[in-house]
């Protein structure tokens, strides 16, 4: 590790800190993802809170606040609350978030109630045993960044050597399972790598920071992507982008790197919610949009063509009375017909021109086709199972299923 | 009023409180609001250091409830979108609140004495040595909040019954017959983050997240029945608060740790023993189901 460490241009300090936010990043990223895709995203929170009783008792066997056997302790307790949360699932009807709960309560009830009697012992040497876990971040140690990229290592190793039947057990456990795919063992193995992961993180970084670390970079990668493998690379990239970010920022304003990268995550996070492409609520909101528009104007048009079949060309205002629309909307659509140069304007009256005319009777034409669809659809045997398109039946049925579909509708008629 | 009754009072409250709204939590998969709000306060604190400077009861809990129903409310929004799973909004929001206000107390206040254990987690052991004068007796103050908070929920679940059961078990139908599903489950939620945070400030943060989940888990371990599943997890709230201190007076423990641990015995005891969903009876019925089909297969041979 410290050929890489002396290697980035930066002082000792940030490239460590720099080096373990990558790391971190991307064993955080990869191993939160499978916790993710289960539906178990806190699981990081209640290994959290699960190691205070480990690290009480650890405390209490070898009565000294030795660093790597408290981790141990800790280490073990999580494991054990990791066992315990997957077969409550397994066993009962408790869902993933109230079981994680519960071992998260659990845990840290019991966690307090060691502590108590720790504490009357009268061993003055417990003093801080609590924070020793949930305290400020001690800052990450060159030791540290090195077991964490072995993690990462090691998560990225089992990710592609098993990614297959990962991916069934994932999905489909009970399938995974008929199948004789070894779904315990996986599920155990990616459960002590994530173990391992957040101990140290806790520990190097802080609780809140693993917890969000965990999450952050499925539920970015998820936005941009619903295939499995690439979600997975994309999870590591955008953990690792986020860790370095977090801590080069956190650096220049000299201020705390964890919650930096957790905000960092946050909006990151958030970005990609609003405006991930054909997902994000931004891009919903303009597809709703367009499509009302497209309905107001098809609408309006459709008005105005029944107008002039029934009289002299209409005012906008008697053409909005006529379908009881708002006069701004009709307004709007007739300025867009008019642009489309659909609309002509007689001083204060509208009528449709030529295009104007051949557009309203092909709409015309095209629902009465999708309502003759609907009605006498189910009478047409079609070779293959074709969703038709209510826009453009003819291109997507052909021809001459249009042509017996028309022959269909006289014959009924 | 003698102090054992008034602890065991307060907690049988806040179980009150607290296993009035659980079960919907439970049903809705956001068990974990409760640790969210937990460490989403933080924030409000700080902000009411900032602008009011001080760290009396009074404004930090009013700073601590909109900064919980903020997360609450982000939390719902982020579900809403349908892009992230209600876990995985519960993972991002209360973080990142949480790290606004570790930096807010690094940027602003790093010389005053700001944390969440002194401002604001209170210690169920204290609560008979802080009174207020009700007419003219001294009744201990967490009594009287988390009193009137608990019987604010009873009013909001009695009153939106029929809702809260058709809005948490068949949402899509809800809206059919007009009943708005997230407008019931943010007043959940919202109730949620103001009993949280009043119950946090009279006894500490884990017994509350406790009383929200583990109660509510093992009633749903034991009925099919929603009314009867708030009632059993009430109850399951008394049962760990009256049990747990006596324990911690025997073993001279934390009263919330123990009163914790006997909640989470209980719901042991029903993971094994209910009479349906027990891992006892299945394994009963899968035996027996065995035995049946053995006696088929022998009859059809014989």
């Amino acid at each position: 590790m410290g050929w890489l460490i002396d290697l980035l241009p930066l002082s000792y300090p940030d490239a460590v800190v720099v080096c373990g936010a990558v790391a971190l990043g991307v064993a955080a990223g990869v191993l939160g993802a499978l916790a993710v895709v289960r539906q178990r995203s806190l699981v990081g929170d209640a290994l959290a809170h699960s190691a205070l009783p480990g690290i009480a008792i650890a405390f209490l066997v070898t009565g000294v606040k030795d660093a790597t056997g408290l981790l141990a302790g800790a280490a073990i307790a999580g494991l054990i609350g990791a066992v315990v949360m997957v077969a409550i699932e397994h066993t009962s009807r408790i869902r993933p978030d109230a079981a994680i709960g519960v071992v998260l309560s659990s845990f840290f009830s019991l966690g307090i109630v060691l502590l108590t009697a720790i504490g009357h012992r009268d061993n003055a040497n417990q003093a801080g045993l609590e924070s020793y876990l949930f305290g400020q971040a001690a800052g990450l140690l060159e030791r540290d960044v090195e077991v964490m990229t072995l993690v990462a290592l090691v998560a990225i190793g089992i990710v592609a050597l098993a990614f297959r039947p990962l991916k069934a057990t994932l999905f489909d456990p009970s399938f995974s399972g008929a199948t004789g795919l070894p779904v315990r063992l996986l599920e155990v193995a990616s459960t002590a790598l994530l173990v391992v992961a957040v101990v140290i993180g806790i520990r190097a970084v802080g609780a809140i920071l693993m917890v969000a670390m965990l999450v952050v970079p499925t539920a970015a990668a998820r936005q941009l992507t619903s295939r499995l493998s690439v979600m997975l690379v994309l999870a590591g990239l955008v953990g690792a982008v986020v860790g370095v970010a977090g801590a080069l920022l956190a650096g220049a304003a000299e201020v705390p790197t964890g919650p930096v990268i957790v905000l960092v995550g946050a909006a990151v996070v958030l970005v990609a919610v609003l405006a991930a492409p054909g997902r994000g609520v931004l891009w919903r909101a303009r597809r709703l949009a367009r499509a009302r528009r497209r309905l107001l104007v098809e609408g309006v048009l459709l008005d105005l063509e029944t107008a002039l079949h029934a009289g002299p060309p209409p005012t906008p205002r008697e053409l909005a009375d006529l379908a009881g629309r708002p006069a701004r909307l009709v307004a709007r659509a007739l300025r867009e017909l008019d642009r489309a140069g659909q609309l002509v304007r007689e001083g204060d009256r509208v009528r449709l021109t030529e295009p104007g005319a051949a557009a309203a009777h092909s709409l015309l034409d095209q629902r009465r086709l999708w309502a003759v669809w609907l009605e006498h659809g189910w009478q047409l045997r079609l070779v293959d199972a074709r969703e038709p398109d209510p826009r453009d039946l003819r291109g997507s049925l052909g021809d001459e299923a249009v042509a017996r579909l028309e022959a269909l509708a006289v014959a009924a008629r | 009023m003698s102090p054992d009754l008034a602890i065991v009072l307060t907690a049988g409250l806040v179980a009150t409180a607290c296993g009035l709204l659980g079960p919907f939590l439970v049903l809705r998969r956001v068990a974990l609001m409760g640790d969210a709000v937990s460490h989403a306060v933080l924030p409000g604190i700080v902000a009411t250091w900032l602008v009011l400077e001080t760290r009396a009861p009074l404004p930090v809990i009013v700073g601590a409830a909109i900064f919980a129903i903020l997360c609450v409310l982000g939390i719902e929004w982020l579900t809403s979108t349908g892009l992230v799973r209600s876990d995985a909004a519960i993972g991002l929001v209360f973080p990142a609140l949480f790290s606004l206000g570790v930096l807010g107390i690094q940027r602003f206040a790093a010389n005053v004495h700001i944390d969440l254990d002194a401002t604001i987690y209170g210690e169920i052991a204290f609560t008979p040595f802080r009174v207020v004068d009700v007419l003219g007796t001294e009744v201990p103050r967490a009594i009287v909040i988390v009193g009137a908070v608990a019987l604010a929920n009873l009013g909001l679940v009695a009153a939106l019954w029929k809702e809260l059961k058709v809005t948490s078990f068949d949402p899509e139908f809800a809206r059919t017959i007009r009943i708005p599903p997230r407008l019931l489950s943010r007043l959940v939620l919202v109730a949620v983050a103001i009993t949280a945070v009043t119950a946090f400030e009279s006894v500490g943060a884990i017994l509350v997240v406790t009383m929200l989940i583990v109660p509510a888990a093992t009633a749903y371990l034991l009925t099919d029945r929603l009314v009867v599943m708030v009632v059993a997890t009430v109850g399951l709230g008394w049962l760990a608060a009256g049990t747990g201190y006596a324990g911690a007076l025997a073993w001279d423990a934390s009263v919330a740790g123990a009163m914790g641990l006997v909640a989470a015995a209980c719901f042991v005891l029903a993971l094994v023993v209910s009479p349906r969903y027990g891992l006892l009876a299945r394994s009963l019925r899968r035996r027996r189901r065995q035995r049946e089909l053995a006696r088929e297969l022998a009859a059809l041979e014989g």
